[in-house]
């Protein structure tokens, strides 16, 4: 099928301000939107965008698609593009745009180390953690840092997004010394946390849904 | 200019292990063209080999991977990955990695290919990622330096000793030269050489084409692993896990094939095995449109599926549009790892003075001519707390290494020749006809069954394309975040490798592990039992042969 990508262009050498460029691709129903803007960057191979792993497990590939912020890699050309075969690409709200789509990411993993983003061993701790225990573990630890929830969703508190998820897990890891304690240390109330974890698996591409944090 | 006494290049997961064990002693930054946790270990699934349990002994882990190297490995390299293998483990389970448990509490383990024993730790099938990004949060823990989106360009040799190198950072489109007493390289496997493969798009074996150029030698090029099941199409990679867990490979009848080549292991065969008996299937008529086969979990259950195996179905539904938990998935073989690299010893140290290596990008070798599922992972993490330890030790004892100001001014004033030489540009010609052909040629003549004259035309036909790249004009526009200048360095790099990759093989008159000859079908421990060694000499690469460290098990047929 045939579709338009609209991309918003910025080169700080020489651009005044953004600007939108077409891009006209010709792609299967089934390939990712990062497949068709794989094309355009061959049409032009000025055009910048991150990606890697193309099987949404590395994260880099988090743009606005159509407005909402997703992974190119993980959506489909024809969920992407409407009944006019447009998708228009832009760099992550609340992002600083660097060049085209690439944002700058220091502030987005500066922000990690509000929640103290390690697990801090308990002197105490066995070797042994219940099975049901790991698996609640499990689905935070499945986080691919790729900025989608910062740019989606408001902080709920002091920490960003991104960062709150990595304190939830390591609230819910029996090996850490710092525990429940550290819903205190980031600082949201109880209430608009809920809502937070209530609201998450929708806007993250990864579908974290925390469970187990007792508020 | 910038300074750090150990340099790790690589952010995956043998940089950061060895940046985490060379931070107790040194001053050590991390260079890394990606932010780490983007690093392509992310994408592993399937998990990593280590005896836990009493049943299970490290005698068995080590045979099981001589057996699987086909002989090849080195046996000493061996005996330490799998002695280390338990207390690696435990201890990234202390830095509190969410290992998959078993009912008791313990750490759970899965059968992968070709072990005798179920001995791969993971958590669900996202074992990679949840490590990456536990030894992430201990490098910030421990404030280690990264430079991210930082690429290394060149080693900086002076008297046959690395010194430092010539790095280039993407975002302000600038080179630095960064001074360094020893440079770790783990900077991972080729994969994007061949034009099917499970690997990542950032997969282009820098370090093992820059290391190549800088004088270190390379060890066993030549084999390349070929993984059995990859969705068809898109190559990507469904783990070893989902045939851990008990699911069927079938043929267009519907019948379980791997009971003709492998009646005892069946599926859980080592993968060069499984990978030609799949090729052979479809070549001999019995694959669905000629073209893949199936690989069947729905009578695993749709709750095993959905537990155990959570990313293998996600990819499935997402990128074949099959729940395999309801139909089988499509599948075809595509190059999955690189068993060759920069050759190094027990300790990471390579050939170069000042150079030490670790993870995919390194030839230790442990996995010899093939590599089973698991021992990678668990490579990574032993052989980068190693080079880690190695480099502070260096650091520690060594002077700082000169580095004159002609060498720099020399690589430096090669890198902007390159943008100013007014060559002539090809304007048909592009990086990525270049790049499309000789992946191509990679996939179709040098993959998992390989004949003599197809591989000599490879050879014949790989001088050409390098010919061409030498004629293109790079991309020289002064910009921030100039992935066309990426690529073009990349196809560099690829094309490098290949001519090594093609070059072993023809080399190697016999067939072992993953390589293949249909000329020559059997193993031929008389003249072949040795490593293939690679240095750059004035016209394309010059091989030699180094022999193969055998310490207990003596060479004997390789039946599963
Ligand atoms: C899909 C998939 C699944 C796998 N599953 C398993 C499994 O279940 N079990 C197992 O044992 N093995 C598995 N493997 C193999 C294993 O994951 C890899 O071999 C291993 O993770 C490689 O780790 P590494 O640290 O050496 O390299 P990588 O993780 O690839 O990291 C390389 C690093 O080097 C950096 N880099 C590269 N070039 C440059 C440059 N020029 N300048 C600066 N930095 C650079 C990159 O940014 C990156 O940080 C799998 C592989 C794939 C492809
Ligand atoms: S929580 Fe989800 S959206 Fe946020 S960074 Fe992690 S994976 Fe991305
Ligand atoms: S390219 Fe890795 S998440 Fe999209």
């Amino acid at each position: 099928m045939k579709v338009v990508l609209n991309i918003s262009r910025f080169n700080p050498e020489v651009d005044q301000q953004r600007y939108f460029q077409e891009f006209s691709v010709s792609v299967e129903g089934h390939h990712t939107v990062l497949d068709a803007m794989l094309q355009a960057w061959r049409q032009e191979p000025g055009l910048s965008f991150r990606r890697s792993c193309r099987s949404t497990i590395c994260g880099s590939c988090a743009v606005s698609i159509n407005g909402t912020p997703g992974l190119a890699c993980q959506t489909l050309i024809r969920d992407a593009a409407g009944a006019d075969g447009r998708v228009i690409l832009e760099p992550l709200p609340h992002f600083r745009q660097l060049k085209d789509l690439v944002v700058d990411l220091e502030p987005f993993f500066e922000s990690l180390k509000a929640v103290l983003p390690w697990v801090v061993t308990r002197e105490d701790y066995s070797g042994r953690m219940a099975p049901e225990v790991s698996r609640q573990l499990e689905v935070p630890a499945t986080c691919i840092l790729c900025g989608v929830c910062d740019a989606a969703m408001d902080a709920p508190g002091e920490a960003a997004p991104a960062a709150l998820v990595k304190g939830l897990r390591l609230t819910l890891d029996p090996r850490d010394a710092l525990g429940e304690h550290r819903l205190a240390l980031m600082k949201v109330p109880p209430d608009i946390l809920k809502l937070f974890i209530k609201n998450l698996p929708d806007r993250c591409p990864k579908g974290i849904a925390v469970q187990g944090i007792k508020l | 200019m910038i300074m750090h006494e150990v340099l790790i290049v690589g952010g995956g997961l043998a940089g950061l292990m060895a940046a985490l064990s060379a931070a107790e002693k040194a001053d050590v930054a991390v260079l890394s063209k990606l932010y780490p946790t983007r690093s392509h270990s992310g994408a592993a699934q399937g998990g990593f080999n280590a005896v836990m349990g009493e049943e299970d002994s490290v005698e068995a882990h080590i045979f099981d991977t001589v057996k699987g190297s086909d002989y090849l490995g080195d046996q000493d390299a061996i005996e330490v990955l799998c002695s280390d293998g338990p207390e690696v483990i435990l201890e990234l389970e202390r830095l509190g990695v969410p290992w998959t448990r078993s009912p008791g509490g313990g750490i759970a383990q899965r059968p992968l290919g070709g072990a005798g024993f179920p001995r791969a730790c993971f958590a669900a099938d996202f074992s990679g990622h949840v490590v990456l990004h536990i030894l992430y949060e201990q490098a910030l823990r421990r404030r280690i330096k990264i430079y991210p989106e930082w690429r290394l360009i060149e080693l900086l040799v002076e008297d046959g000793r690395v010194a430092g190198v010539l790095a280039y950072d993407l975002a302000r489109a600038k080179t630095e030269v960064i001074r360094s007493k020893v440079v770790v390289l783990a900077t991972g496997g080729y994969g994007r050489a061949f034009a099917k493969t499970t690997n990542a798009i950032a997969n282009t074996g820098d370090g093992m084409a820059i290391a190549y150029r800088a004088g270190a030698v390379l060890a066993d090029m030549e084999f390349v692993q070929f993984h059995p099941t990859t969705l068809y199409g898109t190559n990507i990679l469904i783990s070893e896990a989902a045939r851990g867990e008990g699911g069927y490979l079938r043929n267009a009848g519907g019948t379980r094939f791997m009971a003709d080549y492998a009646p005892q292991k069946m599926e859980l065969a080592p993968r060069d095995l499984v990978s030609r008996a799949i090729f052979r299937e479809i070549k001999e008529g019995r694959g669905y449109e000629g073209k893949y086969v199936h690989l069947d979990l729905t009578h695993l259950g749709e709750a095993l599926v959905a537990e155990r195996l959570p990313q293998v179905r996600d990819l499935s539904m997402r990128y074949a549009g099959v729940d395999p938990a309801v139909a089988p998935m499509p599948i075809e073989p595509a190059q999955h790892y690189s068993m060759g690299g920069v050759r190094t010893g027990v300790w990471g140290e390579s050939s170069l003075p000042g150079l030490l290596a670790a993870g995919e990008v390194a030839n230790v070798s442990v996995h010899g001519a093939n590599r089973l599922g698991g021992n990678s992972l668990l490579e990574t993490v032993v052989f980068g707390r190693r080079a880690g330890r190695r480099a502070a030790e260096l650091a520690g004892k060594e002077p700082w290494p000169v580095l004159s100001k002609t060498t720099a001014a020399r690589s430096l004033e090669s890198w902007s020749s390159m943008f100013s030489d007014g060559k002539q540009i090809v304007q048909e010609d592009s990086t990525f006809l270049i790049r499309e052909a000789a992946t191509s040629i990679m996939t179709s003549q040098v993959g998992v069954f390989r004949v003599g004259d197809e591989l000599a035309d490879a050879v014949e036909k790989l001088k050409e394309l390098k010919k061409r790249y030498k004629e293109l004009d790079p991309p020289r526009e002064a910009q921030p975040f100039n992935y066309a200048l990426m690529e073009y360095l990349e196809t560099g790099y690829i094309l490098d490798l290949c001519e090594i990759i093609a070059g072993g093989a023809l080399r190697r008159t016999e067939s072992r592990g993953a390589h293949y000859r249909l000329d020559y079908p059997r193993r031929d421990d008389l003249n072949w039992l040795g490593h293939t060694l690679a240095r750059r000499g004035e016209n394309g690469p010059e091989f030699s042969s180094g022999p193969v460290k055998i310490t207990r098990y003596q060479p004997q047929e390789r039946g599963y």
